[in-house]
């Protein structure tokens, strides 16, 4: 009886409402943090895929955005260009957080001036485009694939040479690099990727 | 007078370095709107011969320009993957334009 009293007295319920608004404070407090973070953080690294962020340093406007200019991935017949980061940022969330994780060390090199002359980058150009083709061939070209799907690859649209290039290089195991390297940025002197790391690397190859 | 010969020898030597920088920077650029790279490279293995093996074929040949100048004007019939293919011309009528790439080819 008294306790059905209690439970029926507004006054003895209180500090339990007290703890669960307290609680239910804390968690909306933490859910709002925790969005704030994933909110930011997505439009950090969005900001991050950007042009203008990509030639805010002068190492790449000077460099391989100069070359980029004017090359068929900034200027073509129907005006779609594919920028820094869809070359070289994966689309996919996890691969896309580990290279942004990776590409966070290049600040240290920026800091220290790695390539921060006309003369030291092209000392390192050769090393930094192998870092490129390297990922590339792990990805079966990825990146290249993300716009250029294979599946959507019409053979009869293409010009016989292309044609008939794609077709032996597929037969061949081979990846969009193994061929379509140095097209927007100046070619390294030194072996191609095919030369550096085989054709046994692609996904193609293993399927 | 020495000092003016020394002057006129330094602009000159800087010119010739200009203009022979100018007339690699048109011949890439022409190999390049030409398309010749999806095929050739300067110097790495692709589906047709690099140019560093073009220039170590034909560099000191008395008809190694001319040579280079027809294959990249007249169409000549090219094997690719054991199949008759005609090669492709490059991209423009100038003939001063198109030695100027057989001479880059050349100096590869």
């Amino acid at each position: 009886m008294l306790r059905l009293f209690a439970r029926s007295n507004p006054s003895a319920d209180r500090p339990r409402w007290r703890i669960f608004l307290g609680l239910a404070g804390v968690a909306a407090l933490f859910l709002g943090v925790a969005a704030l973070l994933v909110v930011g953080g997505a439009a950090g690294l969005a900001w991050t895929n950007t042009e203008k962020f990509c030639i805010g340093c002068h190492e790449m406007r000077d460099n391989v955005y100069a070359e980029y200019k004017g090359t068929i991935h900034d200027v073509n017949r129907t005006g779609v260009r594919a920028i820094c980061s869809d070359c070289h940022v994966p689309r996919e969330p996890a691969a896309l957080i580990k290279r942004k994780m990776r590409a966070s060390l290049e600040l240290w090199g920026h800091i220290r001036g790695v390539v921060d002359t006309k003369e030291k980058f092209e000392a390192h150009r050769t090393q930094l485009a192998h870092n490129v083709w390297r990922r590339m061939k792990e990805t079966d070209s990825l990146e290249c694939r993300n716009c250029h799907k294979r599946e959507s690859m019409d053979p009869d649209k293409q010009g016989p040479k292309a044609k008939a290039r794609h077709e032996k290089g597929l037969a061949d195991g081979k990846t969009c690099i193994d061929c379509h390297f140095g097209i927007a940025h100046k070619e390294p002197a030194g072996p191609s990727p095919e030369e550096l790391f085989g054709v046994a690397k692609t996904a193609a190859a293993a399927q | 007078m020495r000092t003016l010969i020394l002057i006129a020898a330094v602009l000159g030597l800087g010119a010739a370095f200009i203009a022979d920088a100018a007339d690699d920077a048109a011949a890439e650029a022409l190999v390049k709107k030409s398309g010749c790279l999806n095929c050739h490279s300067v110097d790495k293995k692709k589906a047709a011969p690099s140019y560093k093996d073009t220039a170590a074929k034909y560099k000191g040949k008395p008809d190694g320009e001319a040579k280079i100048v027809k294959h990249l004007t007249t169409n000549p019939t090219i094997k690719f993957d054991g199949k008759d293919e005609p090669h492709d011309s490059l991209k423009t009528k100038n003939e001063a334009d198109v030695k100027n790439v057989a001479n880059w080819i050349l100096t590869r």
